[in-house]
């Protein structure tokens, strides 16, 4: 009876490390920085060639499409700006102003070498400021 | 309609409050009106949410942009179907939909045990009654679906339109029904704890709602997926996203308890386990619905912003305290009746599974949190990614894989040499088979090898298993057909479990296919170039423009030519919408897919330029049909493991080798 006892916490201790070395591993090699603008520009030169991710709002006017499908822009905290490349798909509604992320390299040359793009809404979903422009004259 | 609507849920919100006090004061006192005057409160709750949905509904579908729910979500363009569906597109709407469909499980719970278990019903109905309130209270005082705007807006801001999509509009259903049946087990669990009745009663209650609820949860993932496969035109399905896994968690733990409910039921072991195992999960479905309407992890999915997340924080904490400190009191309750014999048994296979489902949840778990636990930890945000999430759950799901066919064919408690040769010999077979023949067509993804292996072994050892009852009605003179029918229809349980594991077993070979086999090219194209793609050839014939009320769309005319010759044309098309203005999301592509069983041609319209040249993006996704065939084949196999009747047959069937059974012979 002991036996089968210790066969089976030996099993599931097994499980458990077997777990927690997946989980472990997975961490080290998988885990990215997620970084502001300002702090990317901190961490120069230790952050060249580091695989990170940025978020900032994209620069009016600043977006380029080549034909081939690849894109320019350049992404902003506000006071800093970083240039970013990307090739691949572009999310509908990836545009001026809208908060973008960027995942991939910073390159020594200052480019932002992306090789995934999210964007996110620029305010607040549920916000109702857009329902004043069409508000009824019934005040 | 909108007075009626917020009268209703603060109401319904005060009625809750009534039946959690007189249900507990009532089994308390032993005084039976109050039990049965909260059970009728409960079936009024519900009575009053189905009159406040009816009321936002009309409100909805007749666009009074007063409400500022209405004037968020619609807008007078919306198709009347889609008015409807925005019930649920928005914060306010989805927590009534929640109390609304929490307040018909629990009706539903009242009618089918009036005057049952009457030490238990009471605690369960509190228990449900408390979750109630909470929810119930958020949409009465903190996000009412009916508060009114200071002016009445002359158009809404309408609805998003990738959330304009059949899929869409049901795969927040589903998963809502899944997530709130959860609620349902783990009151029942919470029942037994809170009136020491922790005989057979809850356990019984709780398999049957938990796996209505996990067929929802599994239905209602793949429903996102397919929506997400569609509608955000990345060409996948899964991205391990924040608001994905907030729905696989409980699904993970949902299907742990699913299975080792069996053990308790046949022989009276794992109790403590399996009550740990239903606060879990339902721990994870109220934290995956706080993930995806706090908005406190970023997510594509995340429609919703707000400040519900403190309150939901503190829902979460009190549950955890209070079912963790009522397990704790009555832990020496929970005693095993039986001990394992063998680490090859069915029991052993069993404890297996769920310990590797509970790892794959907390994995999952542990990366959806990361970024908030390393910045609070660091302070710095880290991220895991997808890398991540596959690195840790592959290795487990084909462990997990392995034991679906181990399962159900080993014996319980102590299995022989000579039953493991007589049940798994051919299945083996049938494995290495698969792969000798897979290598040989030049296949050699270890990874996939093993995948499509294991699933040729599972398949086997179902077919073995309706093989082997099949014939032996057949020996008693039935024909295939009758016998067939008969075997599975008398013991729906054990053999619609075995059709859930082929439809998984197929999801399986699709994922598998899909995620390994990709390929995937870009091309820019001017009229009457040509790209080509495996044995496909892509000719663009040029772009075409058209407008519709809606929408002003570019398409791109592609014909497709396998080996040569034409067999279809297609194409992918990028819609601006006309209503600008107040929705961020004007413009959306939309994907043109050619799906078989071999493969699917995925095909995007990225951009389109002055000169009509046009770059497009092509992908080919093998398999990914089956994905969809095997949710359908699963679906098939829990409604025939939930089907009723044959009810005598099927609780004869139970063999229990000890009996330690004091609630039966109070309530008999």
């Amino acid at each position: 009876m002991l036996k089968g006892k210790i066969k089976f916490i030996v099993a599931i201790v097994v499980i458990a490390l077997t777990v927690s070395y997946l989980v472990y591993g997975g961490v080290k090699d998988t885990m990215v920085y997620y970084l502001t603008v300002e702090e990317l520009k901190a961490q120069i030169p230790e952050v060249y060639e580091s695989r990170v991710r940025v978020s900032g709002t994209v620069v009016p006017g600043s977006i380029i499409k080549e034909n081939n499908g690849s894109l320019e822009f350049q992404i902003t905290d506000g006071m800093q700006t970083i240039d970013v490349q990307y090739e691949g798909i572009i999310p509908d509604i990836f545009a001026d102003d809208v908060e973008a992320v960027v995942e991939g390299e910073y390159t020594k040359n200052d480019v932002f070498e992306a090789d995934t793009l999210l964007a996110k809404c620029p305010t607040k979903y549920e916000s109702t400021d857009s329902l004043y422009e069409n508000k009824e004259a019934s005040y | 309609m909108a007075e009626t609507g917020s009268i209703s849920i603060f109401l319904a919100f005060v009625i809750s409050i009534y039946v959690l006090i007189a249900s507990i004061y009532g089994v308390k006192t032993r005084k039976r009106d109050f039990v049965k005057s909260a059970e009728n409160g409960a079936i009024g709750v519900c009575f009053l949410l189905i009159i406040a949905t009816i009321a936002l509904l009309h409100s909805l579908v007749n666009l009074d942009f007063s409400l500022k729910y209405v004037a968020l979500n619609t807008s007078t363009d919306l198709a009347t179907t889609y008015r409807f569906t925005s019930l649920w597109a928005g914060q306010a709407g989805s927590l009534l939909l929640w109390s609304l469909v929490l307040s018909v499980y629990t009706a539903i719970v009242v009618l089918q045990n009036r005057n049952r278990d009457r030490e238990l019903m009471p605690y369960v109905l509190a228990t449900l009654a408390t979750v109630s309130i909470f929810f119930i209270g958020l949409i009465t005082f903190i996000e009412s679906p009916f508060e009114k705007l200071p002016f009445t807006p002359l158009e809404g801001r309408g609805l998003n339109p990738i959330l304009q999509n059949a899929y869409m509009a049901i795969h927040p259903l589903t998963l809502y029904f899944g997530y709130v049946g959860v609620t349902v087990p783990f009151a029942f669990g919470m029942g037994a704890l809170l009136s020491g009745k922790l005989g057979d009663s809850w356990i019984r209650y709780s398999r049957k709602w938990a796996l209505f609820a996990w067929t929802f949860l599994s239905i209602g993932l793949l429903l996102g997926a397919r929506w997400a496969y569609l509608e955000l035109g990345w060409g996948g399905y899964w991205a391990w996203d924040p608001v994905e896994n907030a729905a696989f968690m409980p699904w993970l733990a949902a299907t742990a308890f699913i299975h080792s409910v069996m053990i308790q039921e046949k022989k009276g072991m794992l109790k403590k386990w399996n009550m740990s195992l239903i606060i879990i999960t339902f721990f994870l479905a109220i934290f995956g619905t706080f993930i995806t309407r706090s908005g406190i992890i970023s997510s594509v999915h995340s429609f919703a912003q707000s400040d519900i997340g403190p309150l939901f924080l503190g829902f979460i904490a009190f549950i955890l305290l209070f079912s963790f400190g009522m397990f704790l009191f009555r832990v020496k309750d929970l005693e095993t009746e039986n001990r394992f014999d063998s680490i090859l048994s069915r029991e052993s296979a069993f404890i297996f599974n769920n310990l590797l489902f509970l790892g794959a949840a907390f994995a999952v778990f542990l990366g959806t949190i990361f970024p908030i636990l390393s910045e609070a930890v660091t302070g710095n945000k880290i991220l895991v990614g997808p890398p991540y999430f596959n690195r840790v759950n592959v290795p487990i799901a084909l462990v997990l894989i392995f034991l679906m066919g181990v399962g159900p064919l080993i014996s319980w408690r102590k299995a022989s040499f000579k039953n493991l040769v007589k049940n798994f010999l051919y299945p083996i077979l049938l494995g290495i088979l698969t792969v000798t023949v897979l290598v040989v067509m030049g296949m050699t993804n270890v990874v996939a090898l093993i995948s499509f292996a294991l699933c040729a072994f599972v398949t086997g050892t179902v077919f073995t298993e309706f093989y082997r009852g099949t014939s032996v009605r057949m020996k008693r003179g039935e024909n295939v057909f009758t016998a067939f029918t008969k075997l599975v229809s008398r013991n729906k349980r054990r053999y619609g479990g075995y059709i859930v594991h082929i439809g998984v077993v197929l999801i399986v070979i699709g994922v598998t296919a899909s995620s390994v086999f990709v390929t995937e090219k870009q091309s820019t194209l001017s009229p009457g170039d040509t790209m080509q793609l495996r044995n496909y050839t892509l000719r663009f014939e040029g772009i075409e423009q058209y407008t519709t009320d809606a929408k002003n769309a570019t398409l791109a005319n592609l014909t497709l030519l396998e080996n040569g010759k034409v067999i279809d044309t297609i194409a992918p098309e990028k819609n601006i919408y006309k209503y600008e203005g107040n929705r961020e999301i004007n413009q959306e592509t939309e994907v043109a897919l050619r799906s078989t069983y071999k493969d699917d041609l995925y095909i995007i319209l990225s951009s389109f330029n002055g000169d009509g040249s046009a770059t497009i993006r092509v992908m080919i996704n093998p398999l990914v049909n089956w994905i969809w065939t095997g949710g359908l084949i699963l679906l098939l196999g829990a409604i025939v493991t939930m089907w009723p009747g044959a009810r005598k047959s099927r609780e004869q069937g139970f063999v229990r080798y000890t009996v330690r059974d004091s609630d039966a012979t109070l309530n008999a």
